[in-house]
C-alpha cells in the first residue's frame, strides 16, 4: 500500500472511530451525572418550592422516567444534533450557550497554546544547546515547576503581581466595561475587531487576553520544554550534526537551523494531546480571571446539576479533542515522511 | 533496506516546513492589510486600555461590580437576589416600598387594594399613562397577562402566586380584580415581588417553559441595553413615568471570584462594588476607606442564618438534646471570630427590623450557657461515659459557614469537655439540598432569603406542615423541605390564623406566639443575621441599601 493510501485509510479509520469515542464520553457523562447526588429540579425551582410543583416539573422533563429511557431519549436527541435546553436558564438551548461562551474559550486556548509552544520550545532549545550547564538545569527545573504548580495559584500570583501591584494588566474579564466589545459573527474579539478594522479594540482585547493566556500557556509549556530538550539533545548527537560541525558550521546555526527542526516533530504530536489539557486548564484559568468562557459556564452547570448543559458541553469538548487529534495526525504525516500507518 | 540517513528526512521535511512558514507569513500579511486598510466601524472609545478603564469616565454612567450570576432575566423565572435587583430597576410592580422605609406604597396601582370582607377579593385601581419600554400602553389587560404568565409558565417562583391566586380579571381598563384561594394577609406585600411586573403580551408568551432569559421589556426606569456572559448594561429610560434616574445608565461587570471584585474596586476600576465580598475583604475595605478614597455603606439585611435540627434522627429527636444544643451556641463568639462584627446575633427567625421580632432564644437559652446544657444533657441520659455526638453539616462552597461550624465545634468541645463530640461535615450545594429534603443530616447550617417583606415568609416556610402527625412528624410540607420535619398542630393552626387575620395587632400577637412555640420546640436555632455592605468611590452619591434589601440604581449619581 502506498504511503498516501495508507494515510487515507488511517484517517478514515480515525473518523469512523470518533463517533465511538464520543458515544463513550456521552455515556460516561450521562451515568456519572445521574450517579452524583443532587436534584436538577432544585436548581430550576429552588429548594423551597412545594413538593407537588417539583414533581410536576420532574414529570415534564422526563426525570421520572427509567434511566434507560432517559438515556435512549438523550441519545436520540443527540443523533438529531439536538443538545437540549438548559434547566437553570429556561428558554436557552445548549447550542446557544455554546455559541455565546465558546469563542472566549477558543481565544484563550489558542493564545495559551501559542504561549506554551513558544516558551516551551525556546526554553527547551536553550537547555539542550548547553547540556550539563546551569542553563540545562534551569530548563529541567522549569519543566518540573510548571508541571507541579497548581493552575489557580499561579494565576492568582500573576494577577497579584502584574495586575494589582504593578498594574500592567487588567485584573480579569475579557473587555473593559466602559467600551463596546467588537461585534461579529466569529465572537472572537481579536478576529471581529480586525474584520471591523477597529485597531483599538484589537489591542484592547489582546491586552485583556495577555495575563490569562500567559498563565495557562506557561503552565502547559513545561510539556513542550521537556520534549524539545530531550529530542534536541538526541538530535545533537546524530551523525549529520557531527558532519555539520566538521564542516565548520557555527553551533548556533546547527542547533536552531538544522537540529531543532527534527526535534520539533514530536511537538506536533504533543500539540494534539495538549488540547484536552488546555480545555481542562481553561476551567481554572477562566474562574481565576473571570473570563466568560464555556469552561466557566460548565463549572456553573455542574454546580446546579444542569444535566443537558453539562452533557452538551462535554460532548462538544469531546468533538474538539477528537478533531484536533485527527488533524494533528494528518499534519504529522505531512511533516514527517518517516511516519508509517 | 535503505540505511536511515538523517540528512534525507531533513531534506524531505524542508518543503512542508517551508510551506507552513509561507502560510504564516501570508496570514500575517493579510492580517496586517486588514488592520491598516479597514476603516474603523466604531468610533474609538474615550476609554484607554488601562487597569482603570472601567473607572468613572464622566459620561454620567455608573460602573458596578458583582460576583452574582444572572441566570435569567425572565420575570416569570428569575429567583435569585441579584436578578431580582435588576428586575426591580427595569420593571415596576403594583406595589413597592417608600424608599428608606418598609412602608407599602402604590407604584403601578394608584392606591392600596380594596379587600373584601372575607379577605378573598382584592380590587386594585391602576395608573394611567404608563408605557412599557416598547411603547405598549400599560393597562389591566397587560397586568392580567403578566400575572397569568408568571403562574402558568412554570418558572422557579411561580408557586408564590399559584399557591394564592384563584383568578385574575381585568374588571375595568384600569382596574384589576384578584380572587384568592384562601385569605392571605401578606398578599399586598407579595405583590411587591420583582417578578410581578408587567411585560408586553406582544413580546412574551404564556406557556409552560416559554421563557425569555436574555431579554427584558418592562416599564421601569431602566431599559436593558446589553447582556453578555459577564456584563449587563442598563440605559436610563427617557420616557419613564416616575422619578427619572440620576445617571445615564449603569454598567455591571460580573466577576467569577470575590478576589477579582475586591481588587478591581480597590484599584479604582469600578464605581461600586456590591455583593459578594468575603468578611476579610470587607474588613480591609472598611479599614482603608478614608485612605483609599471610598465610602462604606452598611445596612442590616433580611437574610437570616440558622441551624436546622432533624427531629427524625438521633440524637436531635430528643427535645432536651435540641435545647442543649441551643444553649451551647455562642452567637457573640461567632460574630467576633468569623464575621469580625459584620453580622448581628439573631434570636428568632424574624429579622430584627420587624417590629414583631422577639428574641425568644436569648431569653430561653442565652449564649454559651454550658451549665444549663450540662443539666439538659444529663436529663437526656448523656454523661462523660456516654457523651453526646452530633454532626454539623454545611454547604462546601460557603467558607463562612464552614468557619462557623468549626468555631461551634471548638467552643462546644471546650465548654463541655468529654461530654459532647461535634463532627463537622460539608457537602456540595446540590447534594446538601437533596439530603436536607430527605432528612439525611442531623443538623445543617442554612440561610433564608425572603421573597417579600412580611413576617409570614419567615414563619410559614419553617413551622407549617401540610401532612403529618406528632408520631410520623411532617411527611409533606414546608418544614420537611427545611430538614427539621417539625410537626405541631398548634403551630399549623396559628400559621393559618395569622395568614387570614387582617387586623395588624391581632396578627402581630399570633406571630409572637409562633416565635414562642419555636423556642419551646427548637426545630431550628437562629444564629445570625447578615449585614449587607456596598462600597462606592468618593464622588458617587445616592448609594443605599433599602431596609427591604432592594438596591435602587436610579438614585445613584456622580
Amino acid at each position: 500500500m502506498s504511503r498516501s493510501s495508507a494515510l487515507r485509510y488511517y484517517v478514515l479509520s480515525r473518523l469512523l472511530l470518533a463517533p465511538l469515542m464520543l458515544w463513550t464520553i456521552t455515556t460516561l457523562v450521562f451515568l456519572l451525572l445521574r450517579a452524583t447526588p443532587g436534584d436538577p429540579v432544585d436548581a430550576i425551582l429552588g429548594a423551597r418550592a412545594p413538593e407537588e410543583v417539583k414533581a410536576a416539573v420532574r414529570e415534564r422533563l422526563g426525570l421520572n422516567a427509567p434511566l434507560w429511557l432517559q438515556y435512549l431519549n438523550y441519545m436520540g436527541s443527540l443523533l438529531r444534533l439536538d443538545l437540549g435546553s438548559s434547566l437553570t436558564t429556561q428558554g436557552q438551548t445548549v447550542w446557544q450557550i455554546i455559541q455565546v461562551h465558546f469563542p472566549a474559550t477558543l481565544e484563550l486556548t489558542v493564545f495559551s497554546m501559542l504561549v506554551a509552544v513558544t516558551v516551551g520550545v525556546l526554553v527547551g532549545a536553550l537547555a539542550a544547546s548547553r547540556p550539563n550547564t546551569a542553563l540545562d538545569a534551569g530548563g529541567r527545573l522549569f519543566g518540573i515547576i510548571t508541571y507541579a504548580v497548581p493552575m489557580y495559584w499561579f494565576g492568582m500570583v500573576l494577577q497579584l503581581v502584574f495586575a494589582v501591584q504593578l498594574r500592567w494588566f487588567p485584573i480579569g474579564t475579557r473587555f473593559p466595561l466602559t467600551m463596546t466589545p467588537p461585534q461579529g459573527w466569529t465572537g472572537l474579539y481579536l478576529v471581529d475587531s480586525l474584520l471591523q478594522g477597529n485597531v483599538q479594540a484589537f489591542f484592547v482585547a489582546l491586552y485583556y487576553l495577555t495575563l490569562p493566556s500567559l498563565t495557562l500557556g506557561i503552565l502547559i509549556s513545561g510539556v513542550f520544554e521537556r520534549i524539545v530538550r530531550i529530542n534536541l539533545k538526541q538530535t545533537l548527537r546524530a551523525d549529520y550534526v557531527e558532519a555539520a560541525r566538521a564542516r565548520g558550521i557555527p553551533e548556533r546555526r546547527i542547533v536552531f537551523a538544522h537540529a531543532l527542526k527534527n526535534a520539533l516533530i514530536p511537538v506536533i504530536t504533543v500539540l494534539g494531546l495538549t488540547v484536552a489539557s488546555l480545555l481542562g486548564g481553561a476551567i481554572l484559568t477562566e474562574v481565576t480571571f473571570s473570563w466568560p468562557g464555556l469552561a466557566n459556564r460548565l463549572y456553573q452547570a455542574i454546580e446546579f446539576r444542569d444535566y443537558p448543559v453539562v452533557q452538551g458541553v462535554m460532548v462538544f469538548f469531546g468533538v474538539i479533542v477528537a478533531i484536533a487529534s485527527i488533524l494533528i495526525d494528518i499534519l504529522n504525516a505531512y511533516v514527517d515522511p518517516r511516519i508509517r500507518y | 533496506m535503505k540505511g536511515f540517513v538523517f540528512f534525507r528526512p531533513l531534506a524531505a521535511v524542508r518543503q512542508p516546513w517551508r510551506s507552513l512558514l509561507q502560510f504564516g507569513v501570508l496570514f500575517s500579511l493579510c492580517a496586517g492589510l486588514i488592520v491598516s486598510c479597514g476603516a474603523p466601524s466604531n468610533p474609538p472609545s474615550t476609554a484607554s486600555p488601562t487597569t482603570t478603564s472601567a473607572s468613572p469616565s464622566g459620561n454620567g454612567r455608573v460602573t458596578m461590580g458583582t460576583t452574582q450570576k444572572v441566570e435569567t432575566l425572565d420575570p416569570a423565572d428569575a429567583y435569585t437576589i441579584f436578578t431580582g435587583i435588576l428586575l426591580y430597576n427595569m420593571g415596576d410592580r403594583l406595589y413597592t416600598y417608600t424608599p428608606g422605609t418598609t412602608e407599602l406604597a402604590p407604584q403601578l396601582a394608584t392606591e392600596l387594594p380594596t379587600i373584601s370582607k372575607d379577605g378573598l377579593t382584592y380590587t386594585i385601581p391602576l395608573r394611567e399613562g404608563v408605557k412599557l419600554h416598547d411603547g405598549t400602553p400599560f393597562d389591566a389587560a397587560v397586568m392580567k397577562f403578566s400575572i397569568e404568565r408568571f403562574i402558568k409558565n412554570g418558572g422557579g417562583p411561580a408557586f408564590l402566586l399559584s399557591d394564592q391566586i384563584a383568578t385574575v380579571e381585568a374588571s375595568g381598563k384600569y382596574e384589576l380584580t384578584i380572587q384568592l384561594k384562601s385569605p392571605f394577609a401578606a398578599f399586598t406585600s407579595l405583590l411587591t415581588f420583582w417578578g410581578v411586573t408587567p411585560v408586553p403580551p406582544t413580546a412574551y408568551e404564556i406557556g409552560e417553559g416559554k421563557m425569555q432569559p436574555t431579554s427584558f421589556i418592562g416599564s421601569g426606569p431602566y431599559k436593558l441595553a446589553a447582556l453578555t456572559p459577564d456584563a449587563i448594561k442598563l440605559d436610563a429610560n427617557p420616557d419613564y413615568w416616575g422619578e427619572k434616574p440620576a445617571n445615564q445608565g449603569v454598567d455591571i461587570q460580573i466577576y467569577a471570584s470575590s478576589a477579582n471584585l475586591y481588587n478591581t474596586f480597590k484599584t479604582k476600576g469600578l464605581d461600586i462594588a456590591y455583593q459578594t465580598l468575603e468578611p476579610d475583604q470587607i474588613s480591609s475595605l472598611e479599614k482603608d476607606a478614608s485612605a483609599g478614597g471610598w465610602q462604606v455603606i452598611e445596612a442590616g439585611s433580611t437574610v437570616v442564618n440558622y441551624m436546622t435540627l432533624n427531629q427524625k434522627l438521633e440524637p436531635t429527636k430528643d427535645l432536651n438534646v435540641r435545647k442543649a444544643i441551643a444553649t451551647m451556641i455562642d452567637r457573640n463568639l461567632i460574630n467576633q471570630r468569623v464575621f469580625q462584627g459584620q453580622a448581628d446575633p439573631l434570636y428568632s427567625l424574624l429579622p430584627t427590623s420587624f417590629s414583631t421580632y422577639k428574641p425568644v432564644f436569648k431569653a430561653a437559652y442565652g449564649d454559651g450557657n454550658f451549665e444549663q446544657a450540662k443539666q439538659l444533657l444529663t436529663a437526656a441520659g448523656y454523661s462523660e461515659a456516654k457523651p453526646l455526638s452530633f454532626e454539623i453539616w454545611y454547604p462546601s462552597a460557603s467558607s463562612t459557614r464552614g468557619n462557623v461550624a468549626n468555631t461551634l465545634k471548638q467552643s462546644i468541645e471546650k465548654g463541655l469537655p468529654g461530654l459532647v463530640n461535634v463532627t463537622v461535615n460539608s457537602a456540595e450545594r446540590a447534594t446538601l439540598s437533596k439530603g436536607v429534603d430527605e432528612g439525611a443530616y442531623t443538623t445543617v447550617l442554612l440561610n433564608w432569603y425572603p421573597d417579600f417583606y412580611d413576617a409570614d415568609t419567615f414563619i410559614q416556610p419553617f413551622l407549617s406542615c401540610d401532612q403529618g402527625s406528632p408520631q410520623t412528624l411532617c411527611t409533606k410540607g414546608a418544614s420537611q423541605g427545611n430538614g427539621s420535619f417539625y410537626y405541631s398542630a398548634k403551630a399549623n393552626e396559628l400559621v393559618q390564623k395569622q395568614r387570614a387575620e387582617q387586623d395588624p395587632k391581632t396578627r402581630d400577637a399570633l406571630i409572637t406566639e409562633l416565635q414562642d412555640i419555636m423556642a419551646a420546640d427548637v426545630p431550628y436555632i437562629p444564629l445570625w443575621q447578615n449585614k449587607d455592605y456596598v462600597f462606592a468611590q468618593n464622588g458617587v452619591n445616592g448609594v443605599s441599601i433599602q431596609p427591604t434589601q432592594q438596591f435602587l440604581l436610579w438614585q445613584i449619581g456622580k
